[in-house]
């Protein structure tokens, strides 16, 4: 990426609206992709809504999971354009993105393949409780970029 | 006593002080905030898409309600209790944030939807079907939607000199 790209010709930069219409977006999808993770994680944990099994309950939810996490990347990816420098250099976006990378893995083979399997109660609470704990430090990266 | 005045007070307890100045508790409770939304906000717009019809069609949104009402509730205290803490700190310019006083009024109006509603979608032993129960998902999304951009915009606001 050598091409000149000067962020003060982004639209994020030019229009007032576009970069916390892209944050609201990034928060919606967030809510979108981490809540429906974490009630497969809540039933893993063997609460929530235990009429289905947590197979059922990813099958339920993994529509609006990807959906979300579309989402939540695409405007993230819009943010980073704003300023695409100040956000490679600052150690808080690069856990995120990090943790990012561990927790879409976890989630997509780990994590589905314990909700799908009739594992012990031990491992499908530590699988729930690494992913919630792996998202969660996802979003207080998130807001620690702005803080550092 | 005015609401400035009020606010200012509040503002200027010690523990609000504390926290407007730490470097660090201040984002960790934003932080705690935003994972809470994530995590519990996720939950509330999972009931919404089931009172929509949209998913987890073979267990009654009934089901749905009951199982996650007590992870709602304490998702929201935590929620709540955040934003307390935060806005609390920042009270002399949050009250006169016309996206603050626009979210607190969307607050108001989520207590006003689960009043309405509680008959006929949310409580316990209410039937959950049809049109109330479309309405209210519908309303439900759409005030939380509205709640969670204008405390995005809140940040953006900037006080008339």
């Amino acid at each position: 990426m050598f091409l000149a790209y000067d962020p003060a010709t982004n639209p994020l930069n030019t229009n007032e609206w576009a970069f916390p219409l892209c944050e609201c977006f990034h928060l919606a999808a967030l809510a979108f992709s981490i809540g429906t993770i974490s009630m497969v994680d809540l039933r893993l944990l063997g609460a929530g809504v235990t009429e289905r099994s947590a197979a059922q309950l990813m099958r339920d939810t993994e529509v609006w999971t990807l959906l979300g996490l579309t989402v939540v990347i695409g405007s993230g990816l819009a943010i980073f354009s704003s300023d695409p420098i100040h956000y490679l250099r600052n150690g808080a976006f690069q856990f995120k993105m990090a943790g990012l990378l561990v927790a879409m893995i976890y989630n997509y083979t780990i994590h589905r393949g314990i909700a799908r399997g009739n594992r012990s109660a031990a491992v499908t609470v530590t699988a729930a409780c690494v992913s919630l704990a792996l998202w969660a430090s996802l979003v207080f990266a998130g807001v620690f970029i702005g803080f550092i | 006593m005015t609401i400035a005045a009020i606010s200012h007070w509040i503002q200027s307890t010690a523990w609000a002080t504390a926290l407007r100045e730490s470097e660090l508790m201040y984002p960790l409770i934003m932080s705690a905030h935003m994972a809470s939304l994530g995590i519990f906000g996720g939950l509330i717009a999972m009931t919404d898409l089931r009172l929509l019809g949209l998913t987890m069609l073979s267990t009654p949104a009934q089901e749905v309600i009951a199982r996650l009402r007590v992870w709602k509730r304490f998702g929201f205290v935590i929620m709540i209790g955040c934003g307390i803490l935060l806005a609390s700190s920042k009270l002399d310019s949050y009250y006169p944030n016309p996206y603050f006083q626009i979210k607190m009024l969307l607050l108001g109006l989520v207590g006003v939807h689960a009043v309405m509603f509680h008959r006929s979608v949310y409580g316990k032993n209410a039937p959950a079907t049809g049109l109330p129960a479309k309405a209210a998902g519908a309303l439900s999304l759409l005030l939380w939607t509205g709640i969670l951009s204008m405390g995005r915009w809140i940040a953006y606001y900037e006080t008339p000199k």
